[in-house]
Order: structure tokens, then C-alpha cells, then sequence
């Protein structure tokens, strides 16, 4: 039991890492490769203000919030308005130099061994609170106007700027949101862990999150979320063959771009009205 | 700055041209960056040191040398072939969206480099060694006979990347391509073997390169990351642009020597990135001054 709760909570941690690349990647088409390294901007953020600050833990979750703002800020907005492979290269470069940054001041994160003795403020429950409440602002963003605005620039990003979209901003503001998100879920995973190494957030694991939105289906947010549960629940069902796990996920992913490249839930998405018309056939056929 | 320095960094900066221009030859085609072009280096780094291991029982010297050179760009040239069929040419038939591409070869990256973890672990191998004499004095300036090779092999391979860009007929397809492949499908050119030509050069740079950078760090799995160099090279010489990705080359190869002789290795990247970052707040279109419209 123990066991699978702490799966659970991992993977409710991911999960909020995925939101953030279906907001950047799903929603806007960006390529992010820094989420991870937004993830550990908040996670050291935290950690450090909590361990020797003595900060109260609230106010250092938003110093590390902010924190990841003013990072997605440096990186976004000098981006923002190329094109989009730029993104990738700066989010790519931003993540080898965090990893950088934080291996050589070691004084303050304990470079490569790793920041250790961080209180353990985040349990299960805190984790999936936070979850639904990310999911909502995310679906909620999704239907907003700017999420219509990021779904327009991403198929057609020279017909949003005619209909008056402000491409730029929108990318901007989205890739903040996202970058804040990550850098929450950094604090949940420091303080899940107690335990935080730089060793563990280089651009994999950004390309992971990436994927699973993929898999899922990209204008899907039902997807990733079924997805996240998916991919990081597989690795533990194939630990028997734990070498070749993630050559057997890379392969799955493979097929599906191939074969199925909306992804697994293409555009469908989970609603109450989908339940209601799913009720009234059940009674029919019943 | 010593002359010295400057020697070293240019022909680390050589190294790094090979790995930019493998890239922007791919990217100059498909509009996309291929991040599975890290995982050819990786995989080709390998297959060269075992070529190498086998070789050395007839040659030394620079004959194995040239053999492990010749082998790993060979199987570089198998790899780029295997990766259009397997990642790229289904997405292409189907004319998906860029995003697709940059998933595919993320994903190939991965996958290429999980294989060698789980053939060769993830322990650190190096290369033999090639030669006894390590230093060579030149204009009484000392370099190492590495650096010295890297530098000529580098150029050598880039010479002849251009010749065959500019002076052949497939080049001419390729440059064709790369500027409207609709129009090049039009006048009868078989995209699909220029597609894959670009890969099997690709591939043949990836796979000297990934020599060299076994040559010069040590061989890990993770060899393949040194592909974000190749990136910032052509982000500061201009995406999509060749001899663009050589300048950028070169020049971040000579700045990292100096960043590393003045703030320490391990800080370097650091600035390394925020000089890129100043260079796109600047001069977005990189030095050589291209602009790659992105396709509506």
C-alpha cells in the first residue's frame, strides 16, 4: 500500500509537470526542454529558502513560484517572438546551464551530492489537491480566450496575427503560466523527496513530459492526463525488464506517431455533457 | 589570449562545426531540429571504438586511426539511412506537422541512446591510444597531436561536405529541396533520395564527430548532449545556414576556451548561454543573417 501511494504521489507530481507542457506544447505548439529545469528552479528555490532561511513554507512556495516566472521571463522573452525552434534551442541551452549553476554553487545547493534534510511538508493528499486544482485552471485556461487565442497562432500563426491576436503576448503569457505551474510542482517533489540532486532534472525528463502529452493526443487534455497515469505507470509493469523499458516506450511512442498521430484520444475530451449522452445509450440498450 | 588558445579553441570549435553542420544540413531540408542527430553521434562513438578494438590487432598508428574514422562514418551513413525509414519517412508521406518531426526524432534520440546503455552499460570507455607522441611543436607553439588531427579531419570533411553541396549534382538537388520542395517535386526530382542522401550526410558528419568527441571527453551514453553545442553554433551563426553553423562553430569554440581558462570549467556553459541569449536579443538572425520564415 505504502508503495503504490508513493507511485500515486509521484506520478500526481508528473502529472502537474505535464500540465505545464500541454499548456506550452498542446496548447501553443511551443517545444519546451527547460520544463525540467523550470521544475528544479522551484525545487532548489524552496529547499534552500526552507532549510536555511528558515522561510514559513507558504512564502516559499511563492518565492520559488516567482522565482520560476522571473526564469521563464529571461528565457521566454527574448523567444517568444522567433520562431519556433528557437524555443527548443534556449530551453535546451537554459536547462544545461541550471544544471550547470546549481552544480557549482555548492555551498549554497550542495552541488552534485545533492541538497539534502528538507522537511517533508507534502503528502499524497497535498499532491492530488493540488493536481485538481491545476487541472481545473488548465481546462478553465483551455477554454478561456487566450487558450482560443494559443489554439489559433499554433495551427495558423500568420492568420491569428491578421485576426488581431497579439501572437507574441499570448506565447508570452502562456509560457509564464506554464513556467510557474512547473516550478510548483518542483516544490511538491523537494518536499515529497526531502531529498534534491541536479543530476535528476536534465532535458529527458522534459522530453518525457513532452512525449506524454504526444501519446495522448495534443489537443487532448484528457489524454495527457490519461497518458501521465500510462507512461509512468508502465515503467513500473515492465520492471521486469527495466534495461529495456524505456526502448520499449520509445517504441510504443514510435507506433503511435506513426500510425495514430493524433495520439491515443485525438481530440476527444471528458465532459460531463459526453457522460450524459454515454448514460442515455446505456439506458437505451438496456 | 595566447595564440595557443586560440589553437585549441579552433579546433574544438572544428568539432563542434561537424556536429552544427550535420545539423543544419538536416534542418536546412525539413525545417526541423534534429534532436535524434545527438543519438547518432552516440551510437556511431561506439561502433567506431569497437572498430577501433578490432582493428588494432594489424594496424596502429594512423592507419587504425583512419580505419575507426572510416568505420564509424560508415556506420554513421547506415544510421542516418535507417533513421529516415524508421522516423521521418511515413511523417513526411503523410505531411504532418513540424511538431511531429521534432517528437519523432526526440524520441529516436532517446531510444538510440537507451540501446548503447543497454549494450555497452553506462560505465566510461575511451578510446586506445592512437599515437606515442602526444604533443607536436608548431611555430613553437605546442599542440596536441588530437587537437592537431581533429583540426584537419574537421576541415577536411567540411571541404568535402561543400564541394559535394556546390559542386554536384545531388547537392544542387539538395539546395533545391531545401528551398521549395514542392516546386523540386514538380520538376520531377525523387524527394525521397534527396531526403535520404541528406540523412546518409548527416550521418557520415555525426559519426566523425561522435569520433572526435569520444577522442576527446571519454565515451558515456549520455555523449549525445554535446549536440546542444551544435545548436548554440547555429543559433549564433544562423539557423538553416552552413557556412553560418562553421563560423558559429568556431567561434564558440574558441569563446568556450577562453570562458574556460578565465571562470573555470564547470560555470562556462553558463555564459556560454547567456551570450546566446544576449545574441538573440540582438541579432536573432545569427551572424550569417538568414531569415527562415516559418511555413503558414
Amino acid at each position: 500500500m505504502e508503495y503504490i501511494i508513493t507511485i500515486l504521489t509521484f506520478t500526481g507530481i508528473t502529472l502537474i509537470g505535464v500540465l505545464g507542457s500541454y499548456m506550452v506544447t498542446g496548447l501553443t505548439g511551443l517545444f519546451s526542454f527547460g520544463q525540467a529545469a523550470f521544475f528544479s528552479v522551484g525545487a532548489y528555490t524552496a529547499a534552500v529558502l526552507v532549510k536555511d532561511f528558515a522561510t514559513p513554507f507558504p512564502l516559499a512556495v511563492v518565492a520559488a513560484m516567482s522565482a520560476g516566472l522571473v526564469a521563464g521571463m529571461i528565457v521566454g522573452y527574448p523567444t517568444v517572438r522567433l520562431r519556433r525552434d528557437y524555443i527548443s534551442l534556449v530551453t535546451f541551452g537554459f536547462g544545461e546551464a541550471i544544471i550547470a549553476l546549481l552544480n557549482n554553487s555548492t555551498n549554497l545547493t550542495g552541488g552534485a551530492m545533492g541538497l539534502s534534510g528538507i522537511p517533508r511538508y507534502t503528502s499524497f493528499w497535498v499532491v492530488w489537491l493540488s493536481v485538481a486544482v491545476c487541472l481545473t485552471i488548465v481546462a478553465g485556461y483551455k477554454y478561456s480566450k487566450y487558450g482560443r487565442q494559443c489554439l489559433a497562432l499554433r495551427s495558423d500563426e500568420l492568420a491569428a496575427k491578421a485576426m488581431g491576436i497579439n501572437v507574441n503576448r499570448v506565447k508570452l503569457v502562456t509560457f509564464l503560466f506554464a513556467a510557474a505551474m512547473t516550478s510548483y510542482a518542483g516544490v511538491l517533489y523537494a518536499f515529497y523527496t526531502t531529498y534534491v540532486e541536479p543530476g535528476s532534472f536534465g532535458w529527458i525528463v522534459s522530453a518525457e513530459w513532452i512525449i506524454i502529452v504526444f501519446v495522448g493526443g495534443i489537443n487532448s487534455l484528457t489524454g495527457s492526463v490519461f497518458a501521465t497515469f500510462l507512461l509512468t505507470g508502465l515503467p513500473e509493469m515492465l520492471r521486469f525488464a527495466s534495461e529495456w523499458r524505456i526502448a520499449i516506450y520509445c517504441v510504443i511512442v514510435l507506433l503511435i506517431i506513426n500510425f495514430r498521430p493524433v495520439g491515443i484520444f485525438g481530440e476527444f475530451e471528458l465532459s460531463y455533457k459526453w457522460l450524459r449522452q454515454l448514460g442515455k445509450k446505456g439506458a437505451k440498450a438496456a | 589570449m595566447s595564440i595557443q588558445q586560440l589553437l585549441n579553441g579552433v579546433s574544438l570549435g572544428s568539432v563542434y562545426a561537424l556536429i552544427a553542420v550535420g545539423f543544419a544540413l538536416v534542418f536546412n531540408i525539413l525545417k526541423f531540429s534534429n534532436f535524434a542527430h545527438g543519438g547518432v553521434m552516440t551510437l556511431t562513438a561506439y561502433i567506431g571504438l569497437a572498430a577501433s578494438l578490432f582493428f588494432s590487432r594489424w594496424l596502429s598508428g594512423l592507419p587504425l586511426f583512419g580505419a575507426t574514422l572510416v568505420s564509424a562514418a560508415l556506420a554513421g551513413a547506415i544510421v542516418g539511412i535507417v533513421l529516415e525509414r524508421m522516423a521521418f519517412r511515413r511523417i513526411r508521406n503523410n505531411n504532418s506537422p513540424v511538431i511531429y518531426y521534432f517528437i519523432s526524432s526526440i524520441t529516436m534520440g532517446i531510444l538510440m541512446e537507451n540501446i548503447v546503455t543497454i549494450f555497452a552499460s553506462s560505465t566510461f570507455y575511451s578510446y586506445p591510444k592512437f599515437f606515442e607522441l602526444s604533443v607536436v611543436e608548431l611555430f613553437h607553439v605546442n599542440i596536441a597531436l588530437t587537437d592537431l588531427l581533429m583540426l584537419v579531419f574537421s576541415s577536411t570533411a567540411l571541404m568535402i561536405l561543400l564541394w559535394v553541396l556546390y559542386r554536384t549534382k545531388i547537392g544542387l538537388a539538395i539546395r533545391a529541396l531545401s528551398f521549395d520542395v514542392n516546386t523540386a517535386n514538380l520538376m520531377g526530382m525523387d524527394s525521397n533520395r534527396v531526403v535520404m542522401a541528406t540523412f546518409i550526410a548527416a550521418g557520415i558528419l555525426g559519426g566523425v564527430a561522435g569520433v572526435f568527441l569520444g577522442i576527446n571527453y571519454t565515451l558515456y551514453p549520455q555523449l549525445g548532449q554535446l549536440i546542444v553545442k551544435g545548436f548554440i553554433a547555429s543559433v549564433i551563426g544562423g539557423l538553416g545556414s552552413i557556412t553560418g553553423a562553421m563560423i558559429g562553430a568556431v567561434l564558440l569554440g574558441v569563446l568556450e576556451v577562453t570562458l574556460i581558462s578565465a571562470v573555470g570549467a564547470g560555470i562556462a556553459p553558463v555564459f556560454v548561454f547567456i551570450i546566446m541569449l544576449t545574441f538573440l536579443l540582438v541579432r536573432p538572425r545569427g551572424i550569417a543573417g538568414v531569415i527562415v520564415q516559418e511555413k503558414a
